[in-house]
């Protein structure tokens, strides 16, 4: 079981300057922490399971970026349908980590149904996703993400963290205007390449 | 074809129906759509069908309706056109994604809805698809237009319009 701080700085360190940063719950405020690129999506408030979707969608319409979404298990686990759907029409430039501490931390840390037990890349496999893995440390993480990452997507990493005491992220402005510039942001970059 | 749609052979009979599909497909490519996202019912199989032939769009078939919402979400912040295309029964389950992502970010988004029992309205048997639909649109703050024969290019026009001036998703209804 990692530290959250320590894994999304491990993971923070192996972003490449065009990936894009989709988080959302028990991410959301800790990456912000960590990361002040005009890369970064903060999914918030938005409906819960459907990060990993909405990171798809970016996914297919910005094939040059890498796409990263940093999902809760319990938000996956309210879209598992997600993992096929993803696998049907699988973006290469995706990668869906999933950050597994067995509770909804944001809404104050009850239980997910089968945490004990479920196998979040059990899960991945079976929806046809054939790069799954799941990792438990920051050594790890350092030695095996750089050459899982220089693999064609779409890629599932699940990610063992402490239960932690996340607040419920919120944003500073209305996401109708985050996500208008946000979109300004990735059109513009895009037009200049 | 990146994948089959439907197991049941397509009929090119010019059929009404396959007929209308293509004026509503050449309508959805008048208003740019890049992307179709959805589940096929009966109504529209042939409208996915006829996006996925089409190189300019790509198809996206979705598990659960929620999807498509956050999906197509996604695209246009990406700068793509997506279409979604589901059945009102797929409107009521994905309701709490339609808030959270298209309306909440203001996607301007065209949503071709297919109406499960519309001929059942006014009837002893009611389908309560059909009964709740348009009560449930109006819930959601979310403008409509009925499709009608023949108006297809216009009323997809109107909606796109509509949708960018309001920045929210608009349907039409497919009867």
């Amino acid at each position: 079981m990692m530290n959250r701080y320590s894994c999304l700085t491990a993971l923070q360190k192996l972003r490449l300057p065009n990936t894009v940063v989709v988080t959302t719950m028990g991410s959301a405020a800790p990456w912000s922490h960590l990361s002040n690129s005009n890369l970064d999506f903060p999914s918030v408030g938005s409906a819960m399971g459907h990060a990993a979707d909405f990171a798809m969608g970016i996914a297919l319409a910005q094939p040059e970026r890498k796409i990263w979404v940093l999902n809760g298990d319990g938000s996956m686990l309210m879209s598992l349908g997600t993992l096929v759907t993803v696998a049907q029409t699988p973006p290469p430039n995706l990668v869906i980590y999933v950050i597994q501490n067995n509770t909804y931390e944001v809404t104050g840390n009850q239980l997910i149904p089968g945490g004990d037990r479920l196998s979040m890349t059990t899960l991945a496999k079976g929806a046809g996703i054939l790069h799954a893995y799941q990792i438990d440390s920051v050594k790890g993480m350092n030695e095996t993400l750089p050459e899982i990452l220089d693999q064609e997507g779409p890629i599932f990493i699940n990610l063992l963290v402490e239960t932690g005491q996340e607040p419920p992220p919120a944003l500073d402005r209305p996401l109708k205007l985050v996500s208008s510039e946000f979109r300004d942001t990735l059109t513009r970059s895009s037009k200049k390449r | 074809m990146a994948f089959k749609i439907c197991n049941r052979e397509t009929p090119d009979d010019g059929s009404l129906l396959s007929l209308r599909s293509e004026r509503i497909v050449r309508a959805l490519l008048d208003i740019g759509m890049t992307h179709s996202v959805g589940v096929p019912d009966n109504s529209s199989r042939m409208i996915f069908e006829l996006c996925d032939k089409n190189p300019n769009v790509q198809t996206i078939l979705v598990c659960r309706e929620g999807e498509a919402w956050s999906i197509a979400s996604g695209l246009w912040i990406g700068g793509a056109i997506p279409i979604v295309i589901i059945q009102n029964t797929g409107f009521f389950e994905s309701g709490d994604a339609l808030r959270g992502t298209a309306i909440e970010m203001g996607v301007p988004l065209v949503a071709l809805l297919t109406y499960r029992g519309y001929r059942s309205l006014g009837t002893e048997s009611v389908d309560t698809a059909a009964s709740f639909f348009e009560p449930m649109l109006k819930a959601w703050g979310m403008p409509y237009h009925i499709l009608t024969a023949d108006t297809e290019s216009k009323v997809f026009r109107t909606a796109q319009k509509e949708a960018e001036a309001l920045r929210k998703p608009v349907g039409v209804l497919m009867t």
